[in-house]
């Protein structure tokens, strides 16, 4: 190999050029940075939702208008301050809690369905979003969510709020026939949902492995072993479709909001 | 060393021309997909009441097959062709390249399988089952391993550019596939990722916006740095620009996945740290589709007659014009409006088709004349393919930048009594006539991809009737 | 070897690969190498003016001074200077008032488009119109003179306010189906044939007995208009919120109406309120809405449904 060449970059450029083990090196530096910057202050910054596992959160902090700061009680649920002791007593208004197990089926059949693909689940602090769909979203609303499901279009409108807003039978009709209910409609049918039995034992097992996640797992003491075997009891029976509607029917309602407090820093 | 090879090196590229043909195979298959779930939203009772083929399991499936199907095998089989004859060498191994083929191709089928089956991680781009991402980890080093060993065994004193843009390709996309797909399992189909909300949101987009940066355009760039000189038979324009290129892209495109956030529930730092560095993305992107057109400069004159070359100037075009959209889509204001509607969507297909699927073709095309030893069985047909695809192409993307902006701006709309002026459903129904004309696009742009595929066979078999193929490419 | 590439005088480096591939030593042109300087600084300046750099604690916030909430905020202010006045005014006005205020009223019709569109259309069609399934409507039509509970502003107010669940027990244990079957003629006689005759009939006499002996006018009284303060039906008119066909009517009375019975008729209208995504504002401005879709009915007007369908709305008529 010839070493004589003159050198058109710098020389430690062309020792680069010469060097595969330099190069792969100072390329992988060269991409680890941004991402490290962007991503690891989210999990020790206040206001990103991270919980201690026990209830507890990382010095998150909102705001009212004037400047004082306001308790974490009502944003999430903590069974240990609360009033109410159980999901099952939990009522809206309480703060973000985790999936009741129905509703965590449903979330899995919402995933399997691609729903995430039509539908955003992160209202933007926009007067018209507002307008359209309620209080802009925050991060304790999607700290349960082990993968977020905040979606990147909208052919479908945001459902982060959609808790509520129609009846289960509404859900039902327009699940399984879109276009029954609303003709313009481009959303599938997904009637068959209503005849596919659940996977309870799937389910029971997601519950498990929601309590074991090493970043905002659900704290053990809301998903109970108890609380746990008694779930099978809650899904026997029940359809995929029972499931994604109660789902829906559980988004957006936590926290009850007020005028003129800042959520987000 | 520097030399010209006085005597033909054996090359090993019987596992490219299999590449390449997997490549034109699944372009077809990916864009017919991508005509399905067009169809589906445009007329929804394609949906045909199958639940293996409703939208939003297709999609994922569409996506998986352009980028990873196609994407992948374009980028495996130039990456084996260019590693080695800019290296001067056979692979470090054939026999992983055959793993890496045979394990990518298991890969897809899989995935084929998996997805329309409803099994998701519900990840945009990263959809794939735990046991598969398992699969693609292995796969993907193997493939990794054996191009950086052959770097590593080249003869030439220098690495070519194009292997610095496969190398950094490699490196990133095994980070960001590693770290997003970190996940617990509760069946062997079903698995939940680790992270949640806030941070879950930015890694994914992280991994979103770099699987564009590094698979879809830092592979493709290699590519470029490849093709279009030798297609052209000029010399890279500038060296210093390749260099200042690469450096600047490598270290930059990791940073703007948070443009993919903003004004979500992210603190507000993220955003504008994303979007500050994908607005200044512009100069280096330009620099690298300028080296390459200027590469052309004093060879314009062979656009009239060599058709392949025509997909390599406009796939320029195309990376040009999605890489000054796309940092102006970061724009805070830009973004507000631009963010949840087919605006997006039309910038992917300029990206997706326009650059990547063009840059794809001029090389394929390229590398089957080189790797048969033979030309095209129709010239013809391969000028048909470019305006097929051009022609489709534009026809997507203008619907979708019209219906883009429209639902941006119906959704904000307001009137003089400051109140909302057109429901949600208003916005929907005033799409239809655009999902037609997208559709329309795309099975314009598909037929394209069939007729390629015919040329190739046909060019294949006539090769092979005339000799036995194993033997050595032709001296460019 | 440079030379063979040398056409605009310009050497290659020196480097050859794969026979013929080599790079000039052109510069990047000024423009360029000016542009990424540039894109480097504005890099800087960007995050000088934008909260954009993260710290160990927290994250500098930018000289800007801007956030998502305060650039919300600032929009907002534009929309509320057109709508501010007519909002501020309307928050403190019962209903009731509000539609006697004309302005506020032409302002509602204008902002109550979007509302109804989004939040109430899904289940009572555009306008108010309906939406039709199989079964029957989904969800009474609201743009016609016949109202379950009541066509006041304030009866409508509270049906979006509280929600609505207007329950009819099922009968296919009391009554046997003989009976069941005789009632339901008797029912579709006084839609058909309107409520005198209907009661003179002697062909439906028997279900006249089974109406008048059983449960039935305790819920649609004894002339069988209906009670709006439960919301039961006025079952003398023509008009059908479920299948009006006999073998429709027979299900509604074996099951009921939100009875419980897997198979009841199913009618739930959600509670605004609870549900908190609307403001009491917003639900005024849509009593007043659903108030002025041409069907409402002022305060001094007996409550009595009107027997005909108003030919404004063919389809509510019996299939
Ligand atoms: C092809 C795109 C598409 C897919 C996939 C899709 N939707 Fe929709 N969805 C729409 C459209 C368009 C609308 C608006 C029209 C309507 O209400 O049907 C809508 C409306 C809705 C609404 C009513 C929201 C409101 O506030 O009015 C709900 C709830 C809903 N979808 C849930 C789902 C669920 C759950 C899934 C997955 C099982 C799903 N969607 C899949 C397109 C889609
Ligand atoms: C989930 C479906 C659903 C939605 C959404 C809904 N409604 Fe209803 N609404 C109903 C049903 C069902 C009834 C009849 C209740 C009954 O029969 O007891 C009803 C009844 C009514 C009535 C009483 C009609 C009468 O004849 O007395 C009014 C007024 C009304 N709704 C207005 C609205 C408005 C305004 C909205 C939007 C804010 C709305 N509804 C949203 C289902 C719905
Ligand atoms: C507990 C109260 C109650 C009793 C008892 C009752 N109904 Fe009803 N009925 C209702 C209510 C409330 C509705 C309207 C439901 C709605 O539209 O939301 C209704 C609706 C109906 C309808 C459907 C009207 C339409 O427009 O589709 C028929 C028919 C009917 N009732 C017949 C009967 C007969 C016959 C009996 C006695 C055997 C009876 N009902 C007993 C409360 C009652
Ligand atoms: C015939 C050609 C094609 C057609 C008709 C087509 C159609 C579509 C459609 C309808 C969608 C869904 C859009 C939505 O949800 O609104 C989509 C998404 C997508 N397609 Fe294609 N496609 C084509 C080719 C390609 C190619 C060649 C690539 C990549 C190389 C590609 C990459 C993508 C990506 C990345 C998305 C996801 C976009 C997002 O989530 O924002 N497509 N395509
Ligand atoms: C400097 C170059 C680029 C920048 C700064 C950029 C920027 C952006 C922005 C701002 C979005 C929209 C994010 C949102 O609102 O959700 C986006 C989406 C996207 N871009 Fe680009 N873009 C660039 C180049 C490209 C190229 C060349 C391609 C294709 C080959 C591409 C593929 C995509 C895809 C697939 C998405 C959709 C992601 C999703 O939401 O699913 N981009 N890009
Ligand atoms: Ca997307
Ligand atoms: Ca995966
Ligand atoms: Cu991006």
């Amino acid at each position: 190999m010839s070493d004589h060449d003159k050198i058109y970059s710098t020389k430690f450029q062309d020792k680069i050029e010469r060097n595969t083990l330099l190069m792969f090196v100072m390329t992988a530096i060269a991409v680890a940075i941004g991402g490290i910057v962007e991503i690891v202050p989210l999990f020790y910054l206040p206001n990103t939702a991270m919980s201690g596992g026990d209830g507890t959160y990382n010095s998150t902090a909102h705001k009212d208008s004037k400047g004082n700061s306001i308790s974490m009680d009502k944003i999430v649920w903590n069974p240990a301050t609360s009033e109410h002791k159980t999901l099952e007593d939990w009522q809206p208004g309480d703060g973000v809690r985790p999936y009741k197990p129905l509703e965590l089926a449903g979330r899995a059949i919402y995933i399997r369905e691609g729903c995430y693909l039509c539908h955003s689940q992160m209202i933007r602090p926009f007067r018209d979003e507002k307008d359209r769909y309620g209080h802009y979203s925050i991060a304790e609303e999607s700290m349960y969510d082990h993968t977020f499901q905040w979606g990147s279009k909208r052919t479908g409108p945001d459902l982060a709020r959609v808790g509520g807003k129609y009846s289960d039978e509404w859900h039902r009709r327009h699940l399984r026939y879109p276009r029954d209910v609303v003709p313009e409609s481009v959303m599938p049918n997904f009637f068959w949902l209503e005849k596919m039995p659940l996977d309870v034992a799937e389910t029971v097992q997601t519950m498990k492995v929601m309590t074991i996640m090493p970043f905002n797992p659900v704290p053990k003491s809301i998903y109970t072993d108890a609380y746990i075997n008694g779930a099978k009891a809650q899904l026997e029976g029940k359809t995929d479709l029972d499931a994604l509607i109660a789902f829906l029917q559980g988004l957006g309602n936590h926290i009850k909001f007020e005028e003129g407090v800042n959520y987000r820093d | 060393m520097e030399a010209t090879q006085a005597t033909p090196i054996k090359y090993d590229m019987e596992v490219v021309r299999w590449f390449t043909i997997a490549a034109a195979i699944y372009a077809v298959v990916g864009t017919l997909i991508g005509v399905w779930i067009a169809s589906e939203l445009a007329w929804p009772f394609m949906n045909l009441d199958i639940p293996y083929l409703t939208f939003g399991r297709l999609r994922p499936l569409h996506t998986n097959a352009v980028i990873f199907a196609f994407g992948g095998c374009v980028l495996m089989a130039t990456g084996f062709y260019m590693v080695q004859r800019t290296g001067a060498t056979k692979l470090w191994s054939n026999g992983l390249a055959w793993f890496t083929f045979w394990g990518w191709n298991l890969i897809i089928v899989l995935a084929v399988i998996t997805l329309p089956l409803g099994i998701t991680q519900g990840k945009e781009y990263a959809e794939l089952a735990w046991p598969i991402d398992i699969m693609i980890a292995v796969v993907w080093l193997s493939f990794g391993l054996n191009h950086i060993m052959t770097v590593a065994i080249r003869k030439t004193s220098h690495i070519y550019v194009s292997n610095w843009f496969t190398m950094g390709m490699i490196v990133m996309i095994t980070y960001l596939h590693v770290v997003n797909s970190l996940a617990i399992p509760v069946s062997l189909t079903t698995s939940y990722s680790i992270y949640s909300g806030v941070q879950d949101a930015m890694i994914q987009w992280w991994w979103g916006h770099n699987a564009v940066g590094f698979f879809l355009t830092g592979g493709f760039l290699g590519i470029m740095y490849y093709f279009v000189p030798k297609q052209s038979g000029r010399p890279v324009f500038s060296y210093r620009l390749s260099v200042l290129h690469f450096w600047a892209l490598t270290f930059g495109y990791v940073w703007l996945g948070a443009h993919h956030l903003q004004y979500t529930a992210l603190p507000d730092w993220t955003g504008s740290l994303g979007a500050a560095v994908s607005l200044a993305m512009i100069i280096p992107s330009w620099g690298g589709a300028m080296n390459g057109m200027m590469t052309l400069s004093g060879a314009w004159d062979k656009l009239r007659t060599d058709y392949i070359l025509r997909f390599l100037v406009v796939s320029l075009a195309f990376y040009a014009m999605s890489t000054f959209e796309g940092p102006v889509m970061s724009i805070k204001t830009v973004n507000a409006l631009s963010h949840y509607t087919d605006w997006t969507i039309g910038h992917v297909h300029s990206g997706a088709l326009g650059w990547v699927a063009m840059v794809s073709f001029g090389a394929i095309y390229h590398m089957v004349k080189k790797l048969w030893n033979t030309e095209m069985y129709s010239d013809n047909l391969v000028n048909v393919h470019f305006w097929l695809a051009t022609i489709g192409t534009v026809v997507y993307i203008v619907a979708m930048w019209v219906s883009g902006i429209m639902q941006g701006l119906m959704w904000r709309d307001y009137d003089e009594y400051g109140t909302l002026t057109h429901t949600f459903v208003e916005s929907v129904s005033e799409m239809h006539p655009y999902y037609v004309m997208r559709a329309i696009g795309g099975i314009i742009f598909n037929l394209g991809t069939w007729i390629a595929l015919y040329n190739i066979v046909m060019t294949v078999r006539q090769a092979s009737a005339v000799r036995g193929v194993n033997a050595v490419p032709a001296k460019a | 070897m440079s030379e063979k590439h040398d056409v605009s005088g310009v050497p290659t480096t020196g480097h050859l690969w794969d026979d013929d591939l080599a790079d000039f030593t052109n510069q990047p042109p000024k423009w360029w190498m000016l542009g990424l300087t540039a894109s480097a600084l504005f890099v800087v300046v960007y995050w000088i003016y934008y909260p954009s750099v993260p710290f160990a604690s927290s994250f500098f916030k930018g000289v800007g001074g801007w956030s998502a909430i305060k650039e919300m905020e600032a929009d907002k202010g534009e929309v509320d200077a057109a709508r501010g006045k007519f909002e501020a005014k309307l928050k403190d006005m019962t209903p009731a008032a509000i539609l006697a205020d004309s302005e506020l009223t032409e302002y509602i019709k204008r902002s109550g488009k979007v509302l109804f569109g989004d939040n109430c259309a899904a289940c009572h069609g555009q306008n108010g119109a309906g939406t039709k399934g199989k079964d029957g409507l989904f969800a009474p039509i609201l743009n016609d003179d016949d109202w379950l509970y009541g066509g006041k502003i304030d009866n409508i107010y509270e049906t979006i306010a509280g929600g609505r669940q207007g329950m009819m027990v099922a009968h296919k244990d009391t009554l046997k189906e003989q009976q069941i079957d005789d009632v339901a003629k008797f029912v579709k006689a006084l839609s058909e044939e309107g409520k005198d005759k209907a009661d003179a009939d002697p062909a439906v006499a028997a279900g006249k007995k089974v109406f008048m002996e059983s449960d039935c006018t305790a819920c649609h009284g004894t002339d069988e208009h209906g009670i709006q303060a439960m919301g039961s039906a006025n079952l003398t008119d023509k008009i059908w919120r479920f299948d009006g066909s006999l073998e429709g009517i027979k299900h509604t009375i074996t099951y009921g109406v939100n009875s419980g019975d897997p198979q009841a008729r199913i009618a739930q209208m959600p509670d605004f309120k609870k549900a908190a995504k609307l403001s009491d504002a917003e639900i005024k401005k849509l009593a007043v809405y659903v108030y002025k879709f041409g069907g409402g009915q002022v305060d001094s007007t007996p409550e009595v449904a009107v027997a005909a369908p108003t030919p404004a709305t063919p389809e509510k008529a019996a299939k």
